[in-house]
């Protein structure tokens, strides 16, 4: 599953640049990990990163029931800008 | 200054030592590398074996440690020399490092880290997520301040002669903030279309990332914001600033004028520039090619300048200063250029067809007739005026064009990329060649070149030699002379150098008459925009404090921090992904046909791929969002640190542990397997301010349904050089598998164990308990890890209780309980070495059976963990000792020194 794994702190820098996309992948409604990373074409362990970051910031958050395929799904927050 | 007691180090050891000092009435001074006081225990989840919540219970300690009337904290900063004073105390050297942040103003609301452009691995998280380079370690901080962290200036940054935040803007691309990345370089010079265009980059030439597959392009990016920008429709309109009833005149309109006027005007100046040629732009419109820099970028720029109310009178020549002053012009800044050409001074330089290549590029930027078609042009001079004349001539269809040089290929002075481009539209080079003279009966026909054996002397000096027997002739039906330019100020009557140009002093740049100031080329010589754009920057800093009446000190426009060691800045990474750079985006053609530029403007995914190239070298990338978002004005990027002495009569070292590093057992597979994380980590995915919104696997958010534990990772383990039990892991993990089993009631938990150490107060209950829930303890050491395609990992141990033989099992999560390690810095803090250490490098305690707390220092003692693995209560208890030690220390000291005072004066006694 981790082919190559990347240096977490260039993962992390990545969350920048990252946002916007994860936030498109979002815009039709809430997705697991695995469903942002399909769409984005990216690891899953660089995306936790990412998602986690956005929700630490409040870009993000998780819908609170977990599904049954044991993976919760994160929406975007609604901002005023 | 004087303090009873220095506490270095405010964990729970640290702040118990300072808050049981300061209540016997002590005065106490402690120190705190990070932002917050609170150690590791405040990211803690709870705590074995109460399981009390660990930040309710620090909380209150931080607080009032922070607020006791006899302790005084110093977080952020760091103790960097400790000394015996001769006389049994100490003397303490600190540093306390600039947070940027003016902590009476900060209201802790977290809107510059909300803002902020750059993120980095957050260690308050255990690495599990981001934080900002503004930010508050974590939601209990105390004080709950905001710091800015900041490694230096960016190489990129530092590099810049006109002092524009190059990483900002890099950063503020990144972040898709394409406006805001505008207006940054707006705060410098209003050329953002310019120098995106023809900037020489000198920031790329040091970028790190050129130390890796390749510098990132960052004048393409800023060229990418101006385009953005410029092609926006309705542009927001720059607010007019309030007049201020002063008036400067800037006389020239290149880069150093056009600045200085901006940044004058942008502070309530009025300002008129008066230019002497038919447009506005100095060199940007009279040197620089169209398909490097097209007229309407200039005008692009220049509309900006003239947005805010600068006036310019163009075809105005101005050659008395003294008459601007009676004009009413309270000051005047010369920034004229350098337009004079220098001349070769050989035979038949007036011949018609011979001209500058200053001349030629002007008439051809501003529109006039010059008919090359078909001609043989030979271009003189090897510097990149000479490159823009020489394909400027291409352009206009001359039939061949020939570059002669006095330089070999290697010393050119043109950059190489615009030689490499010339050689590609078809130019040829002679290199080696000067003019000895030029024929022809009243017009150019040939040229006659002698071959230069040196271009400068021993001492650097340009000083030709040229052996006179070798010569070429060449036919041709134009010259264009390329051979230097000076500054034409005669008529300015101010004392010049010998090169013609104005003495101005280097940091203030006023001339030797005090309202009239020079700036740019005028008066450094030809250079390039980005440093007249420089100059023109300190000028109207000048100039402002000047017509203030206040002092004209060169240090007060910025000391900028050093640049950051590119070495430090590739060592934060092992490994670095190779991103390919964008390919320059020019479009070559041999012969081209006309001035439409060569390079492309990015697209938004190349600048997105660019810029996240970008290593953040100085972490703070200098982007100003924070300052833009601070609703308190509490940021100060120009704060600096500052050094602080202090004398002490004892002191007590709190400087904890830290954690062994998982992927020294590359059996496990810490750092490879995204599901293998450590104990600490798990601490933090259990707390409640948790990195994650659940206890969810690190490789794929999946909740885990069988979580392992690896015991003793780290400890008893002659491998990695640490004989010793850590004492915590074996009760933290099972505090663990006491949390993970209420948080994920359908979680199997399972502990690989050597032995459980479960000694203390109602620890072996504690265990107890926890095989009653359910957690399956597992006896013998795991050998190896290996991970599944799924992120499922499968340990391989020996069950040396069970059915025997070696066994595997698969998990979807893996902790290690990783152990504690002497914290190395601690036996820095003595300049001396004197701190004595024991075996295994904690701090060593001169009797740890009969007298808990001292080292071999009179006068030093050890609290907490720094003297080896302690829980929390411990860590407590070996703090009350080393305090009682400490205390009675300094009475000690104090009755030697003043016998009768320290009799009769009672201590303040602050109860609690
Ligand atoms: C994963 C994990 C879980 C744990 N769970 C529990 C638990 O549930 N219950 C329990 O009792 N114990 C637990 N512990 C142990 C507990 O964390 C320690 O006992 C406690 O933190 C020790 O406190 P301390 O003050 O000695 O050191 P630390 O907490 O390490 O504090 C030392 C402080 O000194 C600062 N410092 C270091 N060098 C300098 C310097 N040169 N200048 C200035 N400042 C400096 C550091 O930044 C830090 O803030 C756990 C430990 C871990 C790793
Ligand atoms: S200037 Fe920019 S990068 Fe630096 S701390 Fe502020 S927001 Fe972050
Ligand atoms: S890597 Fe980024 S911050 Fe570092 S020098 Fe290059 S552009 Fe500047």
């Amino acid at each position: 599953m981790s082919p190559a794994i990347r240096d977490t702190r260039e993962i992390i820098r990545d969350e920048q640049v990252m946002r916007a996309p994860i936030l498109e992948a979002l815009a039709a409604g809430p997705r697991t990990i695995p469903e942002i990373a399909q769409a984005l074409g990216k690891p899953t362990h660089e995306v936790v990163f990412w998602v986690m970051g956005l929700r630490k910031y409040g870009w993000v958050s998780e819908i609170k029931e977990v599904g049954d395929d044991g993976y919760f799904r994160y929406q975007a927050v609604p901002r005023q800008s | 200054m004087k303090y009873d007691a220095l506490v270095v180090g405010s964990g729970i050891g640290g702040m118990e030592s300072a808050l049981k000092l300061g209540d016997m009435g002590y005065r106490v001074l402690v120190v705190e590398k990070e932002p917050s006081v609170g150690g590791k225990m405040i990211l803690l989840s709870k705590v074995f074996p109460t399981l009390d919540c660990a930040s309710c219970i620090s909380t209150p300690k931080m607080a009032a440690t922070i607020h006791h009337p006899n302790v005084t904290v110093l977080t952020y900063a760091e103790v960097h020399g400790i000394r015996g004073d001769g006389n049994g105390g100490y003397h303490a050297s600190i540093r306390q490092k600039p947070k940027y942040v003016d902590e009476a103003a900060c209201t802790g609301c977290r809107q510059c880290e909300m803002a902020c452009t750059v993120a980095v691995p957050d260690e308050f998280n255990a690495d599990l997520v981001s934080r900002r380079a503004a930010f508050i370690a974590f939601p209990q901080a105390v004080p709950k301040k905001a710091v800015i962290e900041r490694a230096g200036v960016s190489p990129c940054t530092g590099a810049c002669p006109a002092g524009i935040k190059a990483h900002g803007y890099v950063a503020r691309v990144r972040a898709g903030q394409y406006e805001e990345a505008f207006d940054l370089v707006l705060e410098t010079t209003p050329l953002v279309g310019s120098l995106g265009r023809a900037c020489y980059a000198p920031c790329e030439e040091q970028c790190t990332r050129g130390q890796l597959e390749g510098p990132l392009p960052i004048r393409r990016l800023k060229r990418f914001i101006a385009d953005r920008h410029y092609g926006r429709a309705g542009r927001t309109a720059i607010p007019r600033p309030q007049p201020n009833g002063k008036r400067v005149a800037v006389v020239g309109s290149g880069p150093a004028g056009l600045t200085a006027a901006w940044l004058l005007a942008r502070q309530g100046y009025g300002v008129k520039i008066f230019e002497a040629a038919a447009q506005p732009g100095g060199m940007l419109r009279l040197g620089i090619p169209a398909y490097r820099l097209p007229n309407e970028v200039v005008d692009d720029d220049i509309a900006t300048v003239t947005a805010i109310g600068v006036e310019i009178a163009v075809n105005t020549r101005v050659q008395d200063v003294a008459r601007l002053k009676a004009e009413g012009f309270d000051a005047v800044l010369l920034a004229t250029g350098t337009h004079r050409a220098v001349r070769l001074r050989v035979p038949g330089e007036d011949l018609d067809g011979v001209r500058s290549a200053l001349a030629f590029l002007a008439d051809v930027k501003l529109g006039h007739a010059v008919n090359l078609a078909g001609k043989r042009v030979l271009v003189i001079g090897g510097g990149n005026v000479a490159m823009d004349a020489a394909r400027t001539a291409r352009r206009l269809g001359a039939g061949s064009v020939e570059l002669a040089s006095l330089e070999t290929r290697e010393q050119m002075p043109a950059h190489d990329w615009e030689v490499e481009e010339a050689l590609a539209e078809g130019i040829t080079l002679r290199n080696g060649w000067g003019v000895h003279r030029l024929g022809g009966d009243g017009r150019v026909r040939s040229a006659e070149l002698k071959a230069c054996t040196a271009v400068f002397d021993a001492a650097g000096r340009f000083a030709p030699r040229y052996d006179e027997g070798k010569r070429t002739t060449l036919a041709c039906d134009a010259v264009i002379v390329a051979a230097g330019m000076s500054a034409d100020t005669e008529a300015f009557g101010l004392p010049t150098n010998g090169n013609r140009t104005l003495k101005a002093d280097a940091g203030t740049l006023q001339t030797a008459a005090p309202y009239v100031f020079a700036a740019g080329d005028v008066v450094t010589g030809p250079t390039m925009i980005t440093t007249a754009v420089g100059q023109g920057r300190r000028a109207a800093f000048m100039i402002d404090r000047f017509l203030q009446g206040l002092a004209l000190d060169p240090s007060l426009l910025e000391a900028p921090l050093p640049v950051v060691d590119q070495a430090a800045v590739l060592r934060r990474q092992r490994v670095y992904d190779r991103r390919v750079p964008l390919a320059p985006g020019h479009a070559m053609s041999a012969p081209p046909t006309g001035f439409a530029e060569t390079e492309t403007t990015m697209t938004e995914e190349e600048a997105h791929l660019a810029s996240a190239r970008c290593l953040d070298c100085g972490v703070c990338s200098e982007c100003h969002a924070c300052v833009d978002a601070c609703p308190a004005g509490a940021i100060h990027l120009d704060m600096r640190g500052r050094d602080v002495e202090v004398d002490v009569n004892a002191v007590v070292l709190a400087t904890g542990f830290t954690l062994f590093p998982a992927d020294a057992k590359p059996e496990y597979g810490y750092g490879r397997f995204r599901n293998v994380i450590t104990g600490m980590q798990m601490d933090r995915l259990l707390a409640p301010t948790r990195p994650f919104n659940a206890v969810v696997r690190p490789g794929d958010g999946k909740v885990p349904d069988r979580i392992a534990y690896v015991m003793c990772t780290g400890s008893r383990d002659a491998q990695v050089g640490n004989p010793l039990c850590s004492r915590i892991c074996c009760m933290y993990s099972i505090k663990h598998n006491q949390l993970i089993m209420g948080a994920l009631p359908l979680a199997d938990v399972t502990v690989h164990y050597m032995d459980i150490r479960a000694v203390g107060k109602g620890y072996d209950e504690f265990y107890q308990q926890a095989k009653d829930m359910g957690a399956r303890f597992i006896k013998g050491r795991v050998a190896g890890i290996t991970e599944k395609k799924d992120g499922n990992l499968v340990l391989r141990y020996e069950d040396i209780e069970g059915d025997g033989g070696i066994v595997e099992a698969e998990y979807d999560l893996v902790v290690l309980a990783v152990g504690v390690q002497p914290n190395p810095g601690v036996a820095r803090l003595f300049a001396d070495g004197s701190l004595a250490l024991d075996d295994y490098a904690w701090v060593g305690e001169a009797d740890e059976d009969l007298d808990p707390g001292r080292t071999n220092l009179p006068g030093v003692f050890v609290a907490g963990t720094a003297s080896g693995a302690k829980d929390i209560p411990d860590s407590i208890l070996h703090a009350g000792a080393a305090v009682a030690q400490a205390a009675a220390h300094i009475e000690r000291s104090r009755a030697a020194a003043a016998p009768a005072r320290a009799a009769a004066e009672p201590r303040v006694q602050v109860t609690a």
